[in-house]
């Protein structure tokens, strides 16, 4: 062993946290599934099959409560009644959220859940079925045990039928080891052993008596001496005391092997209670198949965490780590190799570099990009979870819903698959309480009395969109201007002026809600401030899409990973930024004197659209210099709207990798990261939905100043400059 | 962890090769962990009765750890078809109290002997050690490391 037990136990504990969540999961969605289609034995089977694992290995980690608690459900389980019990789908959930809570009380500590209310539940599953019980302990106590000198006619005769075969009689008594909680199982273990030797001519008790549990007792048959009998029967942690005597001693005749082609009558008699507990395990024996088609998504999550290898995150992202270093090793390489070819122009050497540069940089990509896909996982996992969600929110509002899910294979980072959990469950919880309407309002409206939500996970270019839409009522964007108004956040003119989307945006600010939208289900917690303030640190966007009456999309653009981006690099007043190449548009080329002023907006005309100006840089000192200089451009898409950014100079386009900047070096969300170039220069990554932001705060802010689009102060330059210089340290 | 003399396999004095199968990851890293502490190896692992058959056929273990209750196909009907081909496979059933019938109807089939869950290790110690019979050897003391 090359961990410490300890260590190993740690371990293992961990791994258990981990795979009940799974179990738990799993348990949640058999319960969805009951609820649809109550009565349905096959999914009663599977959620005890999900208990007794989590009541197995939570035993074996020591968790007792849960293990008990878990025991005692998954014996209610196991009964016939309970299967049909009408409640039991509710049970189950009230079962999941109390393992949920203990387990969590487990792993991080804090006070156990209280279980009371469950166990009561329990209870009354097993309470209902009171003849169903008579009927089996009639069916346990019929058997009288008999002694063991009455033999049965048959009996006797496969007795007669042995001596004349010349085999020897023996009376073997087995003592069952008291601790073994399995009896039976210990009992036909013994008969396994003794059948080996010869012939089991009688075998008793039988199986269903309580007496049968204590001990066992054999006729045999067989050419064996006592003493080697005897051993044969001591079977280590079940069999206690055996004693072995004579009845008739072998004559030694005939061999065994004659008297074993001659059936004796009385071992199919005796094997009889036998066999029918073989029977009674035939249901069982015979699921598989049902199974797998009932279980066929679960049965292939099975599978599949066949061969997976659970690797701690960190790990991970160390290797990214290393990636990414090696990515500005190569563009330094790169660097000097152009370097090179200037000084030595006609070097042959120049082409074989070239080569071998050529391929390591293919190498780099295929290593970046499979290091990315073991981060990658299917949104699945976390849209699993949105069923139950639904449901819970849907019966707290007395709404009637139905959830589709869609493009459940799409791969996403598992840090952004995280982060977005929360918002995601804003989303949908606002969608079923405030979004659906009631079934009368809704027939009342032409529309199906069940509300449908819809999420929806897809690859666009180097995006992954998720979208959460329901058929609801939608939002109004007069109500948000009105809202908006009252709350003091817009003036009334301006409220008029904005256009349906810009007006919806106000559904994001902090504090933000209209007054029919507080319920007690909603506005817990997470506040579609948040859901934005998550979304921007993920460089992730989210556009609103609504129509009175018909409802509303979200529309989530999330990054594919967080380390690594394509970005375009440009000058501002001696000082490189870089923005993500995705959100380029296009790049012109134009001159301050086709920049207008429309109220405090600096707009650029450009072919037919109109952009709203973003200066990173101050304007040009004088006048006569303004009309004249010449400008970049970049037209990039923030949300859904376009924006002019004007840049001094471009550098062009590389692939940065990301290195967090803390938030101690660094207090401005306008940068959300910084990225180091080829030759040692440090280039920072503008975060763009902020400096939208920050554009339209200042705007309002300095409306008198003619040339409001300045976006940095010079308080921000100095900042961003000095932590540059302090983070290359 | 108490550490155990190691068993090993008589004829070849190699470790003893085990197949776990449960459909809980944490049930065969638990048992992974005893069968260690055994000195033994653990050829494979399955998650299902489907795959415990072919892991079996693929790796051909000396002994197998089989859980009653799992998905796509039972471990009784998993035992039972091991068996089939394989008369000399050495299976040793893994499961708890509730399912004291079907550990019956495994050793109707053909199942070795069985452990109850949770699996203490020296019960399943001195299971493995009458399961393994003559072919398993502890080892004497000087060479028990593991």
């Amino acid at each position: 062993m090359t961990n410490s037990p300890d260590e190993r136990g740690a371990e293992l504990r961990e791994l258990f946290f981990e795979t009940s969540q799974e179990l738990l999961q799993a348990l949640n969605e058999e319960s969805l599934k009951l609820e649809k289609h109550p009565g349905d034995e096959e999914i009663v089977r599977s959620i005890r099959r999900t208990v007794h694992t989590l009541k197995g290995d939570s035993a074996a980690c020591g968790l007792r409560e849960l293990s008990e608690l878990a025991h005692q459900f998954e014996d209610a389980l196991s009964l016939e009644s309970a299967a049909a019990h009408r409640a039991l789908a509710e049970i189950a959930f009230a079962a999941a959220d109390v393992f949920t809570e203990m387990l969590a009380s487990y792993h991080h500590g804090g006070p156990m859940p209280p279980t009371e209310a469950l166990r009561q539940r329990i209870t009354e599953l097993t309470a209902t079925p009171a003849e169903k019980k008579n009927r089996r302990k009639k069916k346990s106590a019929e058997p009288v045990s008999q002694s063991s000198k009455n033999w049965t006619e048959a009996e006797k005769r496969a007795i007669t039928q042995a001596k004349a075969a010349g085999l020897g009689l023996f009376d073997i008594t087995v003592k069952i080891d008291p601790h073994c909680a399995m009896p039976i199982a210990a009992r036909q273990l013994i008969h396994n052993a003794v059948r080996e030797l010869g012939q089991v001519l009688v075998i008793r008790p039988d199986a269903k008596s309580p007496a049968a549990s204590k001990q066992v007792e054999f006729v045999f048959a067989g050419m064996q001496s006592k003493e080697q009998i005897a051993v044969k029967c001591q079977i280590p942690t079940i069999a206690g005391e055996v004693s072995v005597s004579v009845i008739h001693a072998a004559s030694g005749a005939k061999t065994l092997a004659t008297v074993i082609d001659q059936p004796v009558a009385s071992v199919v008699d005796v094997a009889a209670p036998a066999d029918s507990a073989g029977k009674r395990a035939a249901p069982s024996h015979a699921e598989p198949p049902e199974v797998q088609t009932q279980n066929s998504d679960a049965g292939s999550a099975q599978t599949s965490t066949e061969n997976i290898l659970r690797v701690e995150a960190g790990r991970i992202d160390n290797v990214l780590n290393l990636v990414g270093e090696l990515i500005i090793g190569k563009s330094m390489l790169q660097q000097a190799l152009n370097e090179f070819g200037k000084r030595y122009p006609k070097e042959l050497l120049r082409g074989k570099f070239a080569d071998a540069m050529a391929f390591q940089a293919r190498v780099l990509n295929d290593l970046q990009r499979s290091v990315m896909k073991i981060r990658m996982v299917p949104v699945e996992q976390l849209f699993r979870r949105f069923p139950r969600l639904v449901r819970d929110v849907a019966k707290q509002c007395g709404r009637e819903v139905d959830l589709e899910l869609t493009g459940l294979e799409t791969d996403l980072d598992k840090g952004i698959l995280d982060a977005i959990a929360e918002p995601l469950t804003h989303l949908v919880r606002n969608a079923v309480s405030h979004g659906i309407e009631s079934a009368e309002q809704r027939l009342a409206q032409g529309k199906p009395a069940r509300g449908k939500i819809r999420m929806h996970a897809y690859h666009q270019g180097n995006q992954v969109v998720v979208e959460i839409s329901d058929d609801g009522r939608g939002i109004d964007a007069q109500k948000i201007r009105t809202k908006a108004i009252d709350l003091g956040i817009t003036t009334i003119e301006e409220a008029s002026r904005l256009s349906e989307t810009e007006a919806l945006d106000f559904i994001f600010r902090p504090g933000f809600s209209t007054a029919e939208e507080v319920t007690e289900v909603s506005g817990r917690g997470v506040g579609m401030d948040v859901v934005q303030s998550v979304l921007q640190r993920l460089k992730a966007t989210i556009h609103v899409e609504t129509h009175i009456g018909q409802g509303t999309t979200f529309r989530l653009k999330l990054p594919l990973t967080l380390a690594i981006i394509k970005a375009l690099m440009f000058w501002v007043e001696q000082r490189l930024y870089a923005i993500p190449l995705n959100a380029v548009n296009q790049i012109a080329r134009t001159r301050e004197s086709e920049v207008h002023q429309v109220d405090n907006y600096e707009v650029l005309q450009l072919r037919n659209q109109v952009l709203p100006l973003l200066r990173l840089g101050r304007p040009a000192a004088s006048d006569v210099d303004r009309k004249s200089s010449k400008l970049f451009v970049l037209v990039i898409t923030v949300g859904e709207r376009k924006y002019g950014l004007i840049v001094d100079a471009l550098e062009g386009e590389e692939e940065l990798v990301i290195k967090a900047l803390d938030d101690q070096t660094f207090s401005t969300d306008l940068v959300n990261g910084a990225s180091i170039l080829g030759n040692g220069k440090v280039v920072l990554i503008l975060n763009l939905p902020a400096v939208v932001e920050h554009v339209a705060r200042t705007r309002s802010q300095e409306a008198c100043l003619t040339n409001s689009g300045l976006l940095l102060n010079h308080a921000d330059r100095t900042q961003l400059g000095l932590s540059v210089t302090g983070g290359r340290a | 962890m108490e550490q155990f003399a190691s068993v090993k396999r008589s004829k070849d004095g190699q470790p003893v090769r085990y197949l776990i199968v449960d459909d809980s990851v944490f049930a065969r890293k638990n048992l992974a962990r005893m069968i260690e502490s055994f000195g033994g190896q653990v050829a494979a692992e399955a998650g299902d009765g489907l795959t415990a058959i072919s892991e079996f056929d693929r790796t051909h273990p000396d002994i197998v750890l089989m859980d009653i209750t799992m998905p796509q196909m039972e471990g009784i009907e998993a035992a039972e078809k091991i068996v089939q081909a394989h008369p000399e496979a050495r299976i040793v059933m893994v499961s708890s109290v509730g399912y004291q019938e079907n550990i019956v109807a495994a050793l109707q089939r053909g199942a070795r002997h069985f452990v109850q869950k949770p699996v203490k290790p020296e019960v399943l110690y001195e299971v493995i050690k009458y399961v393994l019979g003559e072919d398993g050897a502890v080892a004497t003391a000087a060479g028990s490391g593991v």
